[in-house]
């Protein structure tokens, strides 16, 4: 591995996996069954300094490189992929935007308690008629006065139900082409006007609460705004590249996990009086995971090593993710396979990981769009 | 208000030793390293202690230079300040030597009341250098701890005995070993281990305790130990008896 660990990181990512395996494994079926914000875990997370990890300490974070950070989602996610990212939405879009944009007050106010762990972030940007489309979005901003008038709805919005502050993208100027009329603001729970709407079932993840956010003149003081009138496309945009390295960290904690799970029942099951990794077909699928799962894990660390010299990550960033996700996606899946029957069975670990794999191919960026923005970045 | 030593050792990850197949020879090439679980409870023992009286504690390890790797793992679960006693011949020490090197250091220049360690070793497993260590420092000892208590200038603690337990007074400076159920050790949060990174560490090397320190033993070799089931079945009845007196004569376990 090119990527040495240095001893700090290899404490870290060691005490993140004792961490999960105290705390999040023993409750890692309930919550799934019962799609169950796992608030014990989230208030300890915090007590331990885990919710603002690439943040500077004067904010209230830990002051990690954001290599780091991806390795403690992963590890994370090894364990429960739907924890992995209530963390990483919370700290990479909820938390990410107002350390890049924010004024020093909005800092003050929002970014701190964030990072503590005192209130749990969430980015709105989808809606109904706006998915990959972002530019499509309806909802409205309207300065009146000292405040903004918000209306629309956001769908899909993960943290939603349980989340306190939100980055939310609006139309502030229907009069220029859709991305130069978006604007940022920072929304809380508390704003009137501001109400949860229908919270979804979901097929995996399912302990990540996930919702619709309702905007009915809902008010936002002028000091809200996050950068400046008409940035928001921008905003959102480079909030996502940065939020793709943490969903690419929590598909290769799903990867990972199938490969353990594989590994370990591939020795045990016998079948023909001897283990089933003794068959030339499991072990070929084996040796297909953990090559890929390399890769993959090449593409997310590289992504975030640019994005820690502060060199262009873009395009990477969507490597990654692209790479990861159809990883965690293929993999798993034979991760059920090795697994016959069992592998079907709820409570067997990896019919949870097939399960939560799949949303990895579709948010923050579908594959298809991940390839929109490769293919972009070299036909220019 | 106690000064604590809590001491612990670098030791190979169990999980991560291999037989080389078809030999009985062992495979050290993969191995990780970590602290030696039983000296988990002691740090966190220390940690504990100094949470319920005050004072402070250090942390104190002897091993070969790698084993440097350990201390920041060690800081992020409890004390202050960290004492690394190192020599790169520091390999496979025995039970006595390491003893004798940790008495050379402490005495040298470690002030405390109380000296924490783990039951045994996670490898070695011998249980000697907590009493060993006691003993060279002519201070008493209490071993198999689940309870301790710090009075004054006393320590109680509740020793598991073969029927019961035993409840001791150790007049203090003393030296205790702890068994893995006096605590649940945490799980260091990311500011311990951010924090760990800053705590001093002084490094204490053979030629500053000017003293040589010679093993007794001579290790030949290293084996893996095997043990081949045969599955021979037998009841209880006296023809069972027969027959399993019969298969233990023939094994040359009895004659
Ligand atoms: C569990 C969950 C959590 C989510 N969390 C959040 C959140 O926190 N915040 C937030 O803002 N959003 C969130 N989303 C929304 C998510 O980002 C979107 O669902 C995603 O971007 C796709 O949008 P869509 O669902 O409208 O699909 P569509 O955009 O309608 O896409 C449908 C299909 O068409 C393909 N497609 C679309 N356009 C093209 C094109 N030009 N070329 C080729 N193919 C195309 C897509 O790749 C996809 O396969 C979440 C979604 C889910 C399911």
């Amino acid at each position: 591995m090119i990527f040495k660990l240095t001893e700090e990181q290899e404490l870290i990512v060691a005490n993140m996996r004792e961490f999960a395996q105290k705390y999040v494994d023993p409750i890692a079926v309930e919550i799934d069954e019962e799609s169950r914000h796992p608030a014990e875990v989230m208030e300890k997370l915090a007590e331990d300094g885990w919710m603002g990890m690439p943040y500077p300490a004067e904010y209230g974070g830990a002051g990690l490189d954001f290599l780091t950070y991806a390795m403690v989602i992963e590890e994370l996610s090894r364990s429960c992929a739907a924890t992995g990212f209530t963390v990483s939405c919370h700290t990479g879009l909820g938390a990410g935007p107002i350390f890049e944009y924010g004024t020093e007050e909005q800092k003050q106010k929002y970014l701190i308690p964030l990072c503590k762990g005192e209130k749990l972030g969430g980015f709105a940007l989808t809606e109904p008629g706006a998915g990959t489309d972002v530019a499509a979005g309806s909802t409205t901003a309207v300065l009146d006065g000292d405040e903004y008038v918000l209306n629309g709805t956001k769908t899909f919005i993960s943290n939603g139900p349980v989340g306190d502050i939100f980055i939310v993208v609006a139309i502030t100027d229907k009069e220029l082409s859709a991305p130069k009329g978006m604007s940022a603001f920072i929304v809380t729970k508390d704003n009137p006007g501001f109400r949860v709407g229908e919270i979804f079932k979901k097929m995996g993840i399912r302990s990540s609460q996930t919702s619709e956010i309702i905007l009915k003149d809902c008010r936002v003081p002028k000091e809200d705004l996050l950068g400046k009138v008409g940035q928001g496309f921008r905003i959102a945009m480079q909030s996502l590249d940065n939020g793709r390295i943490g969903v690419a960290s929590q598909a290769l904690g799903i990867a990972q996990a199938s490969l353990d799970e594989s590994i370990k029942y591939s020795k045990e099951r016998i079948q023909f009086n001897k283990p089933i990794a003794r068959n030339q077909a499991i072990q070929w699928m084996i040796a297909d995971m953990v090559t890929d799962i390399a890769a993959a894990r090449f593409l997310t660390y590289n992504a975030a090593y640019l994005k820690d010299q502060g060199l262009p990550y873009s395009k990477e960033a969507s490597m990654a993710k692209l790479f990861t996700a159809e990883t965690a996606m293929r993999h798993s899946s034979k991760a059920v396979q090795i697994h016959g029957g069992y592998g079907y069975i709820k409570g067997f670990k990896v019919e949870r990981l097939m399960r939560d794999a799949k949303i990895t191919e579709i948010y923050e960026g579908t594959s298809e769009a991940q390839r929109m923005v490769i293919a972009a970045n070299v036909l220019r | 208000m106690p000064r604590i030593i809590t001491c612990f050792k670098w030791v190979v990850d169990q999980a991560d030793i291999r037989v080389v197949p078809g030999t009985d020879e062992l495979s050290l090439d993969r191995v990780g390293y970590r602290i030696s679980e039983y000296d988990r409870n002691c740090l966190e023992e220390g940690a504990r202690l100094k949470e319920q009286y005050g004072g402070e504690v250090v942390g104190l390890t002897v091993g070969i230079p790698g084993a440097k790797k350990s201390i920041k793992d060690a800081l992020s679960r409890g004390p202050e300040k960290a004492y690394f006693v190192t020599d790169p011949s520091f390999s496979n020490l025995e039970p006595g030597q390491t003893a004798a090197i940790m008495a050379a250091a402490i005495s040298s220049q470690i002030e405390y009341d109380l000296i924490i360690c783990g039951e045994g070793s996670g490898d070695l497993y011998a249980q000697q250098v907590g009493p060993r260590l006691a003993e060279m420092l002519g201070i008493p000892c209490a071993v198999f701890v689940n309870k301790i208590e710090i009075k004054e200038k006393e320590a109680i603690v509740e020793c598991k005995v073969e029927d019961g337990v035993e409840v001791l007074a150790l007049p203090l400076p003393a030296l205790i070993t702890v068994l893995p159920d006096i605590n649940t050790p945490r799980v260091p949060g990311l500011k311990d281990t951010l924090a760990a990174g800053k705590k001093p560490v002084e490094e204490i090397t053979l030629q500053d305790l000017n003293k040589s320190f010679d093993p007794y033993l001579e290790t030949l070799n290293v084996r893996a130990t095997s043990m081949e089931r045969t599955c021979e079945k037998m009841d209880a009845g006296s023809e069972g008896i027969a027959k399993m007196v019969a298969v233990l004569t023939k094994a040359g376990v009895i004659s």
